[in-house]
């Protein structure tokens, strides 16, 4: 059962947290050298034209009028207009094509990650301190280890390049046309019917996926591993083994169950490292979700772009987390206290 | 006045018992894994230190088109070949690893003070500013770690170069630190010793500095040790991505950078292939260690199944 109480409360605590979240990227952006009118107005431009910009976007008004503009703005999702990369295209609709791109890229990292990392971390504990377990054990440390920026070039090189078996970069092969209607890629190709686009898209997501992948499998098959082993020595273990359950069932029906519960807090958390990890795999595989966004807004200094973008992330990791906390709760009453 | 001054060799002993009769070492040095770690963090650090004695910055930043072929393959005379500046890139990789231990040094030391400060100070004195500092904290956390990075690094002055990403990860790992040690000195205040030392007259600073900060030390060692490698790893993160190292700097990240873009796919796979090796590989070090220790910590983790 869900606690409504429980659901309540973390639901009250969101509206703070959020709060916050958006004071401190306006102080980010407030703090940072660069002068946006400058920026959009460029460097040859007259004095007058300059200030004529600065008064345009309220930059000239006194600091918590502008602070409290920007809340109610982001309150009701409307981030202004991009000053660089789409200039004067509202950000929310920039946001609106591409994020779907960067959570379908992280939602099939985390699916890759859980049907790996999950049944690793099971073998690993079962087999505590047999060569299995030392081996699955460093070999999550090197998943984590290993930078995304260095391995995924590296399978380009491999794959696309030597072999050419995959291709280098992007979602899809630009020789197809697909409506967007989800904007999640293997979706939209499935939707309209389109089986060698889907085929196509799923070879260009095999790389990222399985890079971004490694990652969160990493972290999840360690996760797995403690709390298996804390839950292998529990009475119930011992009772079902000594009413003569075979050991398999005994670790499949009583122990994973049980020890599965702490493992879903941990994907909450290791969700933000996923998403830090989505940058960077963009970048590599030049795939434009809002990863890539960011960077370039903080290159060309689309404060706006960069503001918004930076929310978004910081909401999809709350919310993701609030979600887990939940989940946690129907899971395991004792945690509502 | 007959005081007894014990011989430093009974000392020296004394230290060497204590260490092994200390449970913590005891279970880290029979732990293979951690051990292999701290091998290989002792040999970066060696490394480190021999590039730093060795070579002459300025000679390995500079190109070289009259002295040497542009990106040459590994060889007996460029080990790791040269590249596209026909830079030797043997010695830069070498040189990377002081970088990746001054800059990562400097991001944990700096968050690790920030962070027992922070932490100690919200543990107690409580009520408000508790909740002032921890709720500054959780805000923090609830930002994906490397993408606050990449938002703050814009406050600083690009002319920091890499001190831009230190100063940008400190922040966003302090919380993390404030966390662990406010939980751990909440305990300690707990105990009588605290109440005795405070009845005494002890002032705050004092009670602090030298009654709890102490036994707060082996949670900040584990999350510093697991923090080390994340930050060694999201430096190089920021300057692949254009926010820390200037181009020619000696920096794996810089060299990945330059070398993934211009060399990777047009064959000279060695000009960023070392640079993430050698990444990759301190990174593991201390992941080793940090995880070695953490199960040293962990009690449960001590038996085997019986």
């Amino acid at each position: 059962m869900v606690s409504k109480r429980f659901v309540a409360k973390r639901l009250l605590l969101l509206g703070p947290v959020l709060f916050g979240v958006a004071t401190v990227v306006f102080a980010i952006l407030h703090l940072s050298p660069g002068d946006p009118a400058l920026t959009i107005a460029g460097e040859r431009a007259s004095q007058e034209f300059v200030e004529e910009v600065r008064s345009n976007l309220g930059l000239d008004d006194p600091l918590w009028e502008q602070y409290l503009r920007f809340l109610r703005e982001t309150a009701t999702l409307q981030f202004g207009q991009s000053y660089q990369i789409q200039r004067g295209t509202p950000v929310s609709s920039i946001l609106a094509n591409r994020l779907p791109i960067t959570i379908e890229l992280a939602i099939l990292g985390q699916i890759a990650g859980l049907s790996f990392g999950l049944p690793l971390g099971i073998l690993s504990a079962v087999k505590q301190d047999t060569l299995t377990d030392h081996f699955t054990r460093v070999g999550a440390l090197a998943g984590i280890s290993v930078p995304i920026y260095w391995s995924g070039p590296l399978l380009i090189l491999l794959f696309a390049q030597i072999l050419g078996v995959l291709p280098t970069s992007g979602r899809i092969s630009s020789s197809y046309f697909v409506d967007t209607t989800t904007g999640l890629i293997l979706v939209d190709t499935l939707l309209e019917g389109n089986l060698e686009a889907f085929r196509s898209a799923v070879t260009h997501l095999l790389m990222p996926v399985v890079v971004l992948g490694i990652y969160s499998m990493a972290f999840i098959s360690r996760m797995m591993r403690s709390s298996m082993l804390e839950v292998i020595r529990q009475d119930y273990m011992r009772t079902a083994r000594a009413k003569g359950q075979g050991e398999k069932i005994t670790v499949m029906k009583h122990g994973l169950r049980n020890a599965f519960i702490p493992v879903i807090t941990i994907i909450g958390i290791q969700f933000g490292s996923l998403l830090g990890g989505s940058v960077l795999t963009e970048t590599v595989f030049e795939i434009n979700g809002i990863g890539t966004l960011l960077v370039t807004a903080i290159e060309q200094s689309d404060y706006p772009v960069v503001q918004a973008t930076v929310l978004v992330f910081a909401f999809l990791y709350t919310l993701v987390n609030l979600f887990v906390d939940i989940t946690y709760s129907v899971l395991d009453p004792r945690i509502d206290q | 006045m007959s005081t007894e001054t014990p011989q430093s060799s009974d000392v020296e002993r004394n230290v060497v018992e204590r260490l092994r009769a200390s449970p913590f070492l005891q279970e880290l040095l029979s732990n293979r894994i951690a051990v292999f770690g701290l091998f290989i963090i002792g040999t970066m650090f060696a490394v480190a230190i021999y590039a730093r004695l060795t070579y002459d910055l300025d000679a390995i930043v500079d190109t070289m088109f009259n002295a040497n072929p542009t990106q040459a393959p590994p060889s007996a005379e460029f080990w790791f070949g040269t590249d596209g500046q026909a830079r030797d890139v043997f010695p830069r990789v070498l040189y990377g690893a002081w970088y990746a231990l001054k800059f990562g040094t400097a991001t944990v030391l700096a968050s690790t003070v920030l962070g027992i400060a922070a932490g100690i100070v919200a543990a107690y004195y409580g009520d408000l500013t508790d909740n002032v500092i921890m709720r500054t904290m959780d805000v923090l956390l609830s930002f994906p770690s490397l993408l606050l990075a990449l938002a703050l690094v814009t406050i600083f002055p690009e002319s920091l170069g890499l001190w831009r990403a230190v100063a940008a990860l400190t922040l966003v790992y302090t919380p993390r630190f404030a966390r662990v040690v406010r939980g751990a000195a909440l305990k300690i205040l707990e105990d009588e010793y605290i109440d005795a030392t405070y009845a005494l007259g002890a002032t705050d600073p004092r009670l602090l500095v030298r009654h709890v900060l102490p036994n707060c030390l082996a949670p900040i060692t584990v999350q510093s040790t697991l923090n080390y490698g994340l930050a060694i790893i999201d430096i190089a993160a920021l300057s692949f991505l254009g926010f820390g190292a200037s181009p020619g700097d000696p920096s794996w990240g810089m060299m990945l950078s330059e070398g993934v873009e211009r060399g990777l796919f047009s064959g000279a796979w060695w000009w960023s292939f070392f640079p993430g090796l050698f990444l990759a590989l301190t990174v593991l070090g201390f992941n080793l260690l940090g995880d070695g220790m953490r199960d040293a910590l962990d009690p449960r983790m001590r038996d085997t199944v019986d």
